[in-house]
């Protein structure tokens, strides 16, 4: 009885979410140019636990580089009104639209002259009526017993905020560095900002094979190091190719006897490479780019100095470092 | 053509006042409508469930539906009924009342009529139906989904739910304004989800119990709130996204959730037929003149021994008292 009444809750509140899908549309738009017209900063205001929700997406804005404040509506009128300003953008969230302490600031923020969004459930409400532009974000049913505690509503407005704070993100083209700043203490912006020299594969965890080998060393090679593709090199271990479990798959469906055959006929040459001193981030760009998982890492004279997988980019565990992101190249199992 | 917005919130599913001898009590439908008008967003009348429409042959309705427009004197919307055993049936009625709306041009207040398609037509050409519907009256229609309507007929439908598909189509007609919904809560998002292009098309609850656990945003169709008026509107008015009740204050919340429990015990006490529970506690406030059921009823004692109890369990400042 309780799980199915969690998951009963848990589905009405993803309900709520994707009835709001249908519902962005050029306001929302509007809401993005405004933000990103603004000189000042977005106030978020809000009561209760719309208020929470508040804290949440100005949180939330602040880390992705949208420069953002709550202000508590009762407060408001006591003196924090002072820190709005007529280049600031306010959000009010109400899921009523009724809220009288958002009501009551409303005017007032419309004389400074402050540009005011409505994140609310009640589009015919006085507090939508006071609005520049308004988001509905109306959820057909809330997920608790006679509507004690605003549950879906809270929810879907929660999920709008992320929703403009990525197409915020997205339209500034924040970049990992950003992320970084933002973030010194996250763990994926840590691990998206550590170089390549950190976390790639190198010396003898290199699979790496010479010109003129044979695909079975080739196979060999790749079954021991384990991360599904080997290098191809020649005497001086200037980097020749690649050869990948893809590229073996596709001579295997070519029927070719691929044990019979020398690497240089298997291996994709010119492999896509990326310096160690790049950083983690950059090399993802890389892979997304051309749809690949492995990076060689080379010198200036295109001489191997390691091999880069996708994981221990995103930081698999197999290849977590242990000793801090200080350590050189880590070992491999 | 102007279609009327549909109400949201608290729709009571009138009962329908009998003398002993099963014509309709005029006077008291007049004293209940008189106490729950001011009290209720939208009057639910012959419905099947607490109007017992489905004993209401078409004159009948006809008759509560010209007592109803005269008390009610457009002061909120009206929905009525209107179906029958059959396609002819139905649409036979729904003509009868339609022009007994004309007979009364100066009424002014919104009326709807209700539908329940599957009690009568597969979803099989549903669309096509609903079209020929449209064009005979002017006034909105609104849906009436209720499989364990279905499920006791003679020879149910296959279905017994609207399919969701077929609902798309149907809410394509401007015409249609709103759904009445029983059934599982998992129908209820397939039904949000086919309906969320049409703007301001309302999903009422039908089922008091899935409005008490998880209020929609439209409203609810309540057989209770005959009986219990007061408390229903508070709840609703608790639940509604219009509401601004302060819903931090402990008191508030605390009274919220005795009224539920009202409620939620008056609902457990009447059960799947509210009609002879709810017509003892209004014949014992000397609202309604018997407690007669358009259905024959063998033993109504037991009707009577639940109404008491329920009665005598609440503290009198919850028990709304009838007006003098």
């Amino acid at each position: 009885m309780i799980i199915e009444q969690a998951k009963e809750v848990l589905k009405i509140e993803a309900q709520g979410i994707l009835s709001l899908v249908d519902r962005v549309g050029p306001e929302f738009e509007k809401v993005v140019e405004l933000v990103l017209a603004a000189k000042g900063r977005v106030i978020l205001t809000g009561m209760g636990k719309s208020g929470l929700i508040a804290r949440k997406i100005a949180s939330t804005l602040n880390s992705t580089g949208t420069p953002s404040q709550f202000l508590h509506p009762a407060e408001a009128i006591h003196g924090d009104l002072g820190m709005v300003t007529r280049s600031d953008i306010v959000f009010a969230i109400s899921n009523s639209g009724r809220t009288s302490e958002i009501n009551t600031i409303l005017p007032m923020l419309r004389k400074i002259g402050a540009k005011i969004i409505g994140f609310t459930g009640g589009i015919d409400s006085p507090m939508a009526q006071s609005c520049d532009v308004v988001l509905d974000v109306s959820v057909e049913r809330e997920a608790c017993p006679l509507g004690m505690a605003p549950t879906a509503s809270t929810t879907a407005a929660l999920a709008m905020g992320d929703a403009l704070a990525v197409a915020l993100i997205n339209r500034r083209r924040f970049n990992q560095d950003d992320f970084r700043k933002f973030h010194p203490g996250g763990s994926l912006g840590e691990r998206l900002s550590v170089r390549v020299k950190e976390v790639m594969l190198t010396g003898a965890r290199v699979p790496m094979v010479p010109l003129g080998s044979t695909a079975r060393r080739a196979i060999e090679e790749i079954d021991k190091k384990k991360i599904g593709a080997t290098l191809v090199t020649e005497a001086d271990y200037t980097l020749a190719g690649i050869i990948s479990d893809g590229d073996l798959r596709r001579a295997l469906l070519r029927r070719e006897h691929i044990h019979r055959m020398g690497v240089e006929d298997i291996m994709s040459a010119s492999p896509k490479t990326i310096d160690q001193n790049k950083t983690a981030a950059e090399a993802l760009a890389l892979m997304e780019t051309y749809g690949i998982t492995h990076l060689a890492i080379v010198d200036a004279n295109h001489r191997v100095e390691g091999i880069v997988h996708l994981h221990d980019l995103l930081g698999r565990k197999d290849f977590r470092l242990d000793d801090g992101l200080n350590s050189t190249a880590r070992t491999h199992r | 053509m102007t279609v009327s917005i549909p109400p949201q919130g608290l729709i009571v599913d009138l009962i329908t006042p009998l003398r002993n001898d099963r014509t309709l009590d005029g006077r008291g439908l007049g004293r209940l409508l008189d106490y729950l008008l001011p009290r209720v967003d939208g009057l639910l009348v012959a419905s099947p469930n607490a109007g017992e429409g489905t004993y209401l042959d078409s004159a009948r309705r006809l008759e509560l539906f010209e007592m109803a427009l005269v008390v009610v004197r457009g002061r909120l919307p009206l929905l009525v009924w209107i179906t029958q055993g059959t396609e002819e049936g139905t649409t036979e009625t729904l003509l009868r009342l339609s022009k007994a709306l004309e007979r009364r041009r100066s009424y002014g207040g919104p009326v709807f009529w209700v539908d329940t398609p599957l009690y009568y037509h597969s979803n099989r050409g549903l669309p096509a139906l609903y079209r020929d519907m449209c064009r005979m009256v002017d006034e909105p229609l609104i849906l009436y989904n209720d499989p364990g309507l279905i499920k006791g007929l003679a020879k149910p439908m296959k279905r017994r739910d609207i399919r969701t598909a077929i609902l798309k189509e149907l809410v394509q007609l401007k015409q249609i304004v709103g759904l009445i919904f029983l059934g599982t809560l998992d129908r209820a998002h397939n039904y949000q989800r086919a309906c969320r292009e049409r703007k301001g098309f309302s999903i009422y609850d039908g089922d008091e119990s899935h409005f008490l656990d998880h209020p929609s945003r439209s409203g609810v169709v309540s057989a209770g709130a005959n009986a219990a008026p007061e408390a229903w509107k508070k709840i609703t008015g608790s639940s509604l996204p219009t509401a601004a009740a302060p819903k931090s204050d402990p008191e508030y919340l605390q009274r919220v959730w005795d009224m539920g429990k009202y409620v939620q015990d008056l609902k457990d006490v009447y059960g799947p037929m509210p009609a002879p529970v709810i017509k003892e506690i209004l014949a014992a406030r000397g609202l309604i003149e018997t407690a007669t059921c358009a259905y024959p009823i063998e033993d109504t004692s037991a009707a009577k021994q639940k109404a008491a109890a329920w009665m005598a369990r609440y503290d009198p400042e919850f028990t709304p008292t009838a007006p003098s």
